[in-house]
């Protein structure tokens, strides 16, 4: 995990599409919206789930070591930077290989973009657009005792399971204080218990 | 912060099964591939050697005065072959370097689809469309920059190597005649259209280059997104020394006409110095996407053609897991798009189903072991992760 990164609590998400439409503030992708809001339940509950780039850090980044063009660049700081303009070929390999489902392609433009962390702004100390205008602190910029500060006790976790593989990340989750000793399931659906399809 | 080995009884399991074995042979070490690229770097710098030698006649037609380019093009050889072999040495590069000249060269592919890869070539490398569709100041820019270039490599690359020859049967013209290898290809006068332009092909060039070069360096100090993440040695540098070479290549014209040849020594050593550094420079920074940018075209090739057949693991994976997802081709669909790879979760289209096979390959080769997750669309990844997180985690989420 980075010294100072976005800590996200799902919990305290409320679904306003506050960070949705500050995203698209950001100077580096100006007018499009790079955080994701989705609604696992929707129709059935009002859960709602932010996500940014995680920022891999262990299996560091698979979108750049999926990049056939070398376009992924990760910075000395742990932030994994969008494609470069110069090199992305927009073959969509860092979209289908994101276990997080971050990268976003325009397909036309032949380009990969996504969350950089607000490049722009974080590398001036100042918070990414997104924690910026969060009203309910689901979205937190800064360091884990920073968090600590204002949220006593509060744990996170920066590990997610795929499968058989665990991925530590740069960006980190809020998570129950028992649920502390467990890697995050990431997803992969049990799609059959004992030869019974349970999807 | 958390204990990762160990995962949880509750963590959801892969769903099915999905071929581990690579057919591929395991990545090399990076030793190897330097031996390697060394290699590919000496083969191909000593046979541009060779084809100067022959090409200019046994060097009869060699100039010796551009001996300094003719030395830069060889080291640029040598280091465009070595940093190409490292590139196509990496995973995801290898295969789709394999796939993309497995479609080049398929018989099939070029009796369903003639005309695709010279309608590739040229909108893709030639026109980029695609620049258009991410700033229409940038592709007008980048076209200039790009003709530009093109004219200036195809004048300067033979004539260096000695493979140009401009003579004159009376001395100092007007008439000449153009030789490719010895071999007369054109007779012209200097005085007319046609000699004007054969003679200030480079002019043209540069007076291309220029704005295209100049814009750039604008944006680069104006425009917050490229201004973002930018370095001076890989941003900055190659638009500089674009610039210098083109102003630096029309001084000399404007010497020769307007200055009785002033100053032609020193600016003819300035361009010749800012030309080499460049050539030398090609291999390391931003210009080797020239070199990399055709392996688009195999990409894109490679995922036109699939689009009528079905993936085989891909596909038998779907099939195993049942209906949810399934690969939509062998043209026997009704409806859909041939040959696409459907979310396994809600249906929509991902990509080609072959192309989602090559990455899982790529995956497996890189040891990310959830290269079945490949076949869930982005947004279903996240619902799943949302869902298990609710499940799992914290339920008063709901």
């Amino acid at each position: 995990m980075m010294g100072r990164t976005i800590f996200i609590d799902p919990g305290r998400c409320i679904g306003c599409q506050a960070c949705v439409s500050a995203c698209r503030e950001c100077d580096s992708h100006r007018g499009k919206s790079m955080i994701h809001l989705d609604y696992p339940e929707e129709g059935r509950s009002v859960a709602s789930l932010p996500t940014v780039c995680m920022h891999c850090e262990d299996p560091v980044a698979p979108c750049a070591e999926v990049c056939p063009a070398d376009a992924i660049l990760v910075t000395a700081d742990g932030v994994v930077q969008q494609a470069d303009t110069t090199r992305c070929i927009g073959c969509a390999n860092c979209v289908n290989a994101c276990p997080f489902g971050v990268p976003k392609i325009d397909l036309q433009a032949k380009l990969q973009m996504k969350c950089n962390l607000c490049y722009d702004r974080t590398a001036y100390g100042l918070a990414p657009m997104c924690a910026t205008v969060c009203p309910t602190g689901a979205l937190f910029y800064g360091t884990l005792e920073e968090l600590r500060a204002e949220r006593p006790g509060v744990q996170v976790a920066d590990s997610f399971t795929f499968g058989s593989t665990t991925i530590s990340t740069g960006v980190a989750m809020v998570v129950p204080a028992d649920k502390v000793q467990w890697p995050v399931p990431g997803g992969l659906p049990i799609v059959e218990v004992n030869g019974v399809d349970v999807r | 912060m958390t204990e990762p080995p160990q995962a949880p009884a509750e963590t959801p399991q892969a769903f099915a099964e999905t071929p581990t074995a690579s057919a591929d042979p395991p990545p090399q070490t990076p030793a190897q591939v330097r031996r390697r690229a060394t290699l590919a770097g000496v083969v191909v710098s000593a046979l541009l050697i060779v084809a100067i030698v022959l090409g200019s006649r046994l060097l009869r037609d060699f100039d010796s005065a551009l001996l300094p380019y003719a030395v830069a093009t060889v080291f640029l050889a040598f280091g465009v072959a070595y940093r190409y072999t490292v590139w196509i040495s990496a995973p995801g590069a290898r295969r789709l370097f394999k796939q993309g000249w497995r479609a080049f060269f398929s018989v099939e592919n070029f009796r369903r689809a003639p005309t695709a890869l010279p309608k590739m070539i040229a909108t893709y490398l030639g026109f980029q469309k695609f620049l258009g569709a991410r700033s229409h100041a940038r592709w007008a820019a980048h076209q200039l920059i790009f003709w530009g270039c093109v004219l200036a490599a195809l004048i300067t690359f033979p004539l260096t190597w000695g493979w140009f020859t401009f003579t004159s049967s009376t001395g100092s013209g007007p008439g000449y005649e153009m030789r490719i290898w010895g071999f007369k290809v054109l007779g012209f006068d200097s005085l007319n259209v046609v000699g004007w332009l054969m003679f200030h092909g480079l002019d043209i060039a540069a007076v291309l280059v220029i704005p295209g070069a100049c814009y750039f360096l604008w944006r680069r100090m104006k425009d917050r997104a490229a201004i973002t993440g930018q370095r001076f040695a890989y941003d900055l540098v190659p638009l500089i020394a674009l610039i210098v070479i083109s102003v630096t290549g029309l001084l000399l014209t404007f010497s020769s006409i307007f200055l009785h040849g002033g100053g032609y020594e020193f600016l003819a050593i300035l361009h010749m110095v800012s030309v080499v550094f460049t050539l030398i420079y090609i291999p390391f920074g931003k210009f080797f996407h020239i070199v990399q940018r055709p392996a688009a075209v195999g990409m894109q090739l490679f995922k036109y053609t699939s689009r009528g057949k079905a993936g085989t693991a891909a596909g038998a994976a779907a099939t195993a897991a049942g209906t949810a997802g399934a690969v939509v081709g062998g043209g026997a669909a009704a409806g859909g798009e041939e040959g696409l790879l459907t979310c396994r979760r809600c249906g929509e289209p991902i990509d080609a189903a072959l192309y989602v096979e090559n990455l899982q390959g790529t995956m497996r080769d890189l040891r990310l072991d959830f290269d079945e997750w490949a076949e869930y669309c982005p947004r279903c990844k996240r619902v799943l992760r949302g869902n298990a997180y609710l499940t799992h985690i914290k339920k008063g989420f709901k």
